[in-house]
């Protein structure tokens, strides 16, 4: 979900996470891009169960994603989204 | 006005636990709690279960160290503890007691590692020295840099967090009540024997009256005990702790420096946590002195000289990020070794607060618990508050 009205956005650009293609825009955060299109898990406990993200400010670290080109882990509400990136949440 | 055999002054580890086993004994016990359970070093600290002499006594020359042997005994009976607690509360506290290596680098800190387990065996703890590829084999985590390290199968880690409130849960179905957010303002003897403690909860003051007064109060401690006319003397220490991402397994055992600060475990849902004694600073009061109620802040040397030495004993920790840093004030005594006894200046008055508290604070705990009850416990005569007698010759 999107706010559709009254906003000027960046330039449409595409993420890829785990292998599902996922619309941007220039500006979003990848957390915000997962979120506005229904993907709130970022791992699995140890237990097996779905965990999302809680704080999407930078502090709580339950939102690391890798960054596969570089296999780096970051934070996904941190971390803008760049055209034709390709993300694991899983790492 | 509340009247019970013991009032447990203190919210924390050795607090609840000795609530608990004081209640299952039988004994009408009232716990008072100035903040919340578990919010000073019990949840605060690293949550290592150390039972290798600590670095800290081996610096500081061979009389400290002698001393700190005496504690081996203690250290033997917190393994036996440990094994034991999960099944004693029925609780998870994520025990995991898979070993625990203390390293070393240089040649000289090898000769430290080969006098510290000379005298650990003499004392019947199984430490073993192993060259740096056996504890290699052990823990492949570790860096080619490890010369050698000495091994401790009972060693390990558990949760901070989850303990403390687990020792609380029980001693409440025990039947101790419990009070948090509750001030002692006051304590004052009873003639022949006993004392009145005036304490607040907002704006409601309330006399708790007690036989027996036990004082566990961490850094709080010698300004609990100051109401009683005491001196305890225990000192503020602000140490720092980190915890990395989650990561796969990497490190079964807890990891240790022989020479240098460093402590280093990976927590049940996969974050390294890495402590070892660097220091943060103390929040200053305006009038003087150091305030205990504001948190300690971060000396950034400190945290990037921690991490360095973790990086340098398992290299892989450099590819992970650091999501946490945080403090916690935990109290160190004039000569190291915690207090914990009675003291004997005031009778009926009872303490235990100094440091190692997470690895050995059920001990103190189930010991205080059987000295109250009025046993003769020889374990603890090493702790005794007794040995600072001289500070409170002219109190009480």
């Amino acid at each position: 979900m999107r706010i559709e009205q009254d906003v000027t956005r960046g330039a449409a650009i595409e993420i890829s996470v785990d292998g599902i293609a996922l619309a941007a825009f220039d500006g979003e955060t990848i957390a915000t891009a997962m979120l506005s299109q229904g993907m709130a898990m970022f791992r699995r406990d140890a237990r097996g169960r779905p965990r999302g993200l809680f704080c999407n400010m930078g502090t709580c670290g339950e939102c690391m994603v890798t960054l596969t080109a570089e296999n780096r882990r970051v934070r996904a509400c941190v971390t803008d989204a760049q055209n034709g990136m390709d993300i694991a949440t899983d790492g | 006005m509340s009247k019970t055999d013991v009032l447990i002054i203190g919210g924390g580890l050795i607090g609840c636990a000795t609530a608990l086993h004081l209640a299952r004994a039988g004994a009408s016990v009232r716990l008072v709690e100035a903040g919340d359970i578990n919010a000073g070093a019990s949840g605060q600290n690293a949550g290592s279960l150390h039972f290798q002499m600590e670095r800290r006594f081996l610096e500081n020359g061979a009389a400290l160290a002698d001393q700190a042997a005496r504690i081996i005994a203690l250290n033997r009976l917190a393994i036996d503890e440990w094994r034991g607690l999960e099944v004693d509360l029925g609780v998870d506290l994520h025990v995991s007691q898979k070993g625990g290596l203390m390293v070393a680098e240089t040649p000289e800190q090898v000769a430290l590692l080969e006098a510290k387990s000379r005298r650990e065996i003499s004392g019947g703890l199984a430490t073993q020295l192993l060259d740096g590829d056996a504890a290699r084999a052990l823990c492949p985590a570790l860096g080619p840099d490890v010369l050698a390290a000495s091994y401790l199968a009972d060693e390990g880690h558990a949760d901070p967090r989850a303990l403390t409130p687990a020792f609380a849960h029980a001693a409440a179905e025990a039947g101790a009540v419990i009070s948090t957010r509750q001030h002692v303002l006051s304590i004052t003897r009873r003639s022949p024997g006993g004392f009145d403690v005036a304490a607040k909860k907002g704006d409601e003051m309330e006399t708790l009256q007690a036989d027996q007064i036990f004082v566990a109060a961490g850094a709080w401690t010698p300004a609990v005990c100051a109401l009683a006319n005491l001196h305890i003397p225990l000192f503020p220490v602000a140490l720092l702790m980190n915890a990395t991402e989650r990561t796969g397994p990497i490190l079964p055992q807890l990891i240790q420096h022989v020479g240098r600060r460093l402590s280093m475990k990976q927590a049940y849902a996969g974050n390294v946590i890495i402590g070892g004694g660097w220091p943060s600073r103390l929040a200053q009061r305006p009038d003087g002195g150091f305030d205990l109620n504001a948190r300690a802040s971060i000396i950034p040397l400190s945290r990037s000289g921690n991490l360095r030495a973790a990086i340098d004993i398992v290299p892989q920790i450099g590819a992970l990020n650091l999501i946490r840093s945080w403090t916690g004030v935990t109290t160190i005594s004039a000569d190291q070794l915690p207090i914990a006894g009675a003291v004997s200046r005031v009778p009926g008055f009872y303490v235990a607060a100094g440091g190692s508290a997470f690895t050995l604070g059920p001990t103190f705990a189930r010991l205080i618990a059987r000295v109250m009850g009025g046993e003769r416990v020889e374990a603890l005569d090493v702790l005794s508050p007794d040995r600072f007698n001289h500070l409170n010759s002219f109190m009480g």
